[in-house]
């Protein structure tokens, strides 16, 4: 068949299609009790049976691909509370996170997710102010423990607290994070659309 | 057009090879597998001496092959006093086996390597010790470790299949083994390493089997 007797039939079948009384006939035809009875006595219920798991498993399969999408590669996550504003703000934003890093590649600065050393069930956000063998004050505001201590962060572990120190239960509290614990990075702000950004590194290195 | 023939003439070649085909629709069931692996249930082999003379207890370089239930951890957040569990290692992030001896709010007895002799488990950590004192990177080194860090609870052995079946319930002196018999004074060592792990740990008052809750009761 020719491009063009293949187009025009087309146009042909869509205009037959498209008029308006034969589309009520045919609607009126597959609604007759008769022609659905019909119809579902001539199905072969294993056959559908077959056509319907397949079909569930194949979501299924699908569900779990877009999961383990979102687990190692990338995910849009909600991020709310008070701890990290003004970064984020109290109300919620959406963020774009980043699961594919190398944890031992952070640096001061960066906004991470990770699971949350006091409640394994939950998952918070902190920027990291401490790499492994940095020296530390524990809390400079003296709220926590006195602001004359310091420690060593040890090895494979970061120091993160969040960015509204007051309203933040964060390394101060309970100490060192176990980078086994980093989920992702926070890379950009996604909504609301108007604030969209990417987050950058911010901090500098003071002699 | 060059790439629609090409186009054909592979899906010719995989139609025409039916082990080829069958290959490749596995390969599409790729992600269920996955999943499941990660958050169902997992056979690994365990390599170490740490766990003697749970795990590995002879010397020779085989290892056990051990069925671990991620399920449990990762959905029920089950965490039990005597389970064997793999978590993340705090010092390199590296799979290791531990037997966990202490959640939220004990009190532990600790052992020489640990600064302190006695420390209480904070909210959301749990104390892990390897069976065997001396060949073990525990929690005596590293102090408690957070509950996130725990990825599955070692469900049974699948090898060697004189020691398969399920662990972590109770252990008792086999009643049909004669008094003195290998089996016999095995299963009265196991059972007096029990005692002695838990006569190290002073349980918190209230406990529950979800993270953190014993600790706000008590504090």
């Amino acid at each position: 068949m020719s491009f063009a007797s293949f187009t025009a039939r087309g146009f042909q079948a869509m205009r037959s299609f498209s008029t308006r009384r034969n589309v009520a006939q045919r609607v009126r035809h597959a609604l007759n009790p008769r022609n659905v009875a019909a119809y579902v006595r001539s199905l072969d219920w294993r056959e559908v049976g077959k056509g319907v798991g397949y079909w569930t498993l194949h979501m299924v399969n699908f569900g779990c691909a877009l999961h383990l999408f979102g687990e190692h590669v990338a995910t849009l996550s909600y991020v709310e509370g008070p701890s990290m504003f003004p970064t984020m703000a109290m109300t919620g934003e959406l963020t774009l996170e980043l699961k594919w890093i190398d944890p031992h590649s952070l640096k001061r600065g960066d906004l991470v997710t990770f699971i949350s050393p006091i409640d394994p069930t939950r998952k918070v956000c902190k920027r990291v102010t401490g790499l492994p063998g940095d020296t530390i004050c524990v809390d400079p505001t003296g709220e926590y423990a006195p602001s004359t201590e310091h420690v060593v962060i040890p090895k494979n572990h970061i120091w993160v607290t969040g960015d509204n120190l007051p309203f933040s239960r964060d390394s101060r509290i309970y100490g060192p994070v176990p980078l086994g614990l980093v989920a992702g990075k926070l890379y950009a702000r996604v909504l609301p659309w108007r604030d969209r950004t990417v987050f950058r590194n911010t901090f500098e290195f003071i002699d | 057009m060059n790439v629609l023939r090409g186009l054909r003439s592979a899906r010719a070649a995989v139609q025409n090879r039916p082990t080829l085909k069958l290959a490749l629709s596995a390969l599409v069931w790729l992600p269920t597998a996955y999943f499941v692996l990660e958050n169902g249930a997992n056979v690994k082999a365990v390599r170490g001496r740490s766990m003697q003379p749970t795990l590995n207890p002879d010397d020779s370089t085989s290892s056990d092959i051990v069925l671990f239930d991620s399920f449990s951890i990762k959905f029920l957040q089950q965490y039990r006093r005597g389970d064997i569990v793999a978590l993340k290692s705090p010092t390199d992030s590296k799979l290791i086996v531990k037997r966990i001896v202490a959640l939220p709010g004990d009190t532990v007895k600790t052992l020489p390597p640990y600064p302190d002799a006695e420390v209480r488990i904070p909210e959301g950590h749990a104390w892990v010790e390897g069976d065997e004192p001396f060949r073990t990177e525990d929690s005596n080194r590293f102090g408690p470790v957070p509950l996130g860090l725990v990825q599955s609870r070692l469900a049974c052995i699948l090898w060697p299949p004189d020691r398969m079946g399920a662990l972590g319930k109770p252990s008792v002196v086999r009643r049909d083994a004669p008094v003195g018999s290998p089996e016999w004074r095995k299963g009265k060592a196991e059972l007096e390493r029990e005692k002695w792990r838990n006569s190290r740990v002073t349980v918190a008052a209230s406990t529950t089997d979800a993270p953190g809750v014993g600790t706000s009761a008590s504090s």
